[in-house]
């Protein structure tokens, strides 16, 4: 399977459009990227599906408005949101049973506006009157939010390996600098150690900068047949994505907050011969920073707890060193753009030459991790 | 909420088949989790379901403390309206019942005196929506387990 095109609404802090809008903004962008046309999609899905919405503004539109709009007969279709892995997970898997040829997925944000009209980033949960499943643990005594969910992996992990705030400093502030280059990115102006240093704290110990950016935008993908590559403008090979993973499937029932990915990270590993010292730039989530760190051991890059001295200095991770990393800004100052979409977008531009000023030269091998803890996914995409 | 005196802000749980025996405990002040019948093994959180032997009768068993924090959190942000800041959360392990692990309120010190590997006894507090929810109580240094 290869992904045969990206395609990207508008991105800012609050957009005056519809989701709506935004989703059919991204995926008519994806299929012009791709060299088809909207016909040619016979396969649709979504992020999230089924009106999952524990945020304002997280969850926008319906499947089944995006296929009557656009008037597309599909042959596959599913919403997403338990076991996602990566956005082009499921729709290559569609593909490759022979089910559908050309499967797009979309996953549309409101969450800078929504957070702009209640005044703040809200509670996780706040669109419920009662906390179901593993949230009924963590709301009630006050992890009201990602951060603070997230918050007890990266102490424990600080706490473990003796890694500093100021060594993880150095994946915020580099990717600052990597979202300069990026015209998108919602944040571009640059942003110091000092700065994250002094930052008020959120959940301890995520600050305000190790937290992503609730952004507007809308991100499409295409994964298309191999056999279609002829007709493509310029494709790029899925060569492996795996989603396993080996911990309890809640925030706080993770047994060691200390090792997070590694099992998706080693099923991926092995269905590929490629390894760690042949990927050439990483796209790792970055929801918060330590989910980058997470990625960045369990992919390899690293020793478990070297991440703070690999990234401290920010030479390694930046866009001449020897991994560069998030070189959109990520969604830290790229903007949350969230689930993997925006990782996977840049990714592919990567791997084209087609990343302009931040472009890493030779670009030919693209590392993925998604997320983290329960919903981990993890991939190599490689040139065409 | 139940207008109860300075219960905590936040969003009540929804109530299971399988969680009502541990908000009812709560109420009392007990902190109950379940043990199979077949195996002995304590599992938590509750699903009518050993963990370790899939067995189905499950028993309540009562976890007394004193535990031991895992990981912890002070979290600064006013998530909801009224919401007081800061507080600590804190994720407490028992010796004695291994793979039970707790997430609640810690009191009884400032937040930013949490730390990993601190003593702490099980209590709860008033939470939102009426319920009563875990709130450990740091135990002065000197005290271990």
């Amino acid at each position: 399977m290869v992904i045969s095109g990206i395609g990207q609404s508008a991105i800012g802090r609050q957009l005056d459009r519809s989701g709506f809008q935004l989703t059919i903004d991204a995926i008519l962008a994806a299929v012009a990227d791709a060299g088809l046309s909207v016909d040619d999609l016979d396969g649709l899905a979504m992020f999230p599906g089924g009106g999952a919405a524990n945020l304002p503004g997280y969850a926008n539109g319906n499947l089944y408005e995006v296929q009557d709009a656009l008037r597309i007969t599909p042959r596959w279709r599913q919403g997403f949101v338990e076991g996602m892995v990566l956005p082009f997970f499921g729709p290559a898997l569609a593909v490759a049973s022979g089910q559908a040829r050309h499967a797009v997925i979309w996953r549309t944000v409101k969450e800078g506006s929504a957070a702009r009209k209640a005044g703040g980033r809200p509670a996780y949960g706040a669109t419920k009157p009662a906390a179901e499943g593993p949230l009924a643990w963590l709301l009630p005594v006050g992890m009201l939010s990602p951060v603070c969910q997230v918050a007890p992996f990266a102490a424990r992990y600080m706490h473990e390996f003796g890694v500093t705030r100021e060594q993880l400093a150095w994946i915020p502030v580099t990717q600052r600098a990597h979202a300069a280059l990026n015209p998108d990115a919602v944040y571009t102006k640059p942003l110091t150690v000092e700065e994250y240093l002094s930052s008020r704290m959120i959940s301890s110990p995520i600050c305000l900068y190790d937290c992503d950016v609730p952004c507007d935008g809308a991100t499409a993908i295409i994964v298309s047949a191999v056999e279609t590559a002829p007709d493509l403008r310029s494709p790029v090979r899925i060569e492996a994505v795996a989603g396993q993973v080996e911990g309890r499937p809640s925030w706080d029932q993770w047994e060691d907050m200390g090792r997070v990915g590694y099992a998706a990270a080693q099923a991926m590993w092995a269905r590929t011969s490629l390894g760690p010292a042949d990927v050439d730039v990483a796209q790792l989530y970055d929801g918060f920073t330590i989910e980058c760190v997470w990625w960045l051991e369990a992919l390899g890059f690293c020793g478990p707890g070297e991440a703070g001295a690999f990234v401290e200095g920010g030479t390694r991770i930046g866009l001449s060193g020897e991994l560069p990393l998030n070189t959109w800004g990520g969604q830290l100052s790229g903007g949350r753009l969230h689930a993997g979409f925006g990782h996977v977008a840049e990714a592919v531009r990567q791997l084209r030459g087609e990343a302009g000023p931040r472009q890493v030269a030779g670009a030919e091998v693209a590392a993925l991790g998604n997320v983290g803890g329960f919903e981990a996914g993890a991939a190599l995409l490689t040139r065409w | 909420m139940d207008g109860s005196v300075n219960a905590t802000v936040g969003i009540p749980p929804g109530v299971t088949e399988e969680t009502a025996a541990f908000w009812a405990a709560a109420a009392e002040g007990r902190l109950v989790v379940e043990r199979c019948a077949a195996c002995g093994t304590e599992s938590f959180p509750p699903r009518g379901l050993c963990r370790a032997c899939r067995g189905r009768e499950m028993l309540a068993a009562e976890v007394t403390g004193p535990g031991r924090v895992y990981s912890c959190t002070v979290n600064y942000q006013r998530w909801l309206p009224d919401l007081e800041v800061p507080y600590a959360i804190v994720l407490v392990e028992f010796d004695d019942y291994p793979g039970v692990r707790v997430t609640g309120r810690l009191r009884g010190c400032p937040p930013e005196a949490a730390t990993i590997g601190m003593t702490v006894d099980v209590g709860f507090e008033p939470g939102p929506g009426g319920f009563a929810i875990p709130s450990f109580v740091a135990v002065p240094s000197g005290r271990g387990l």
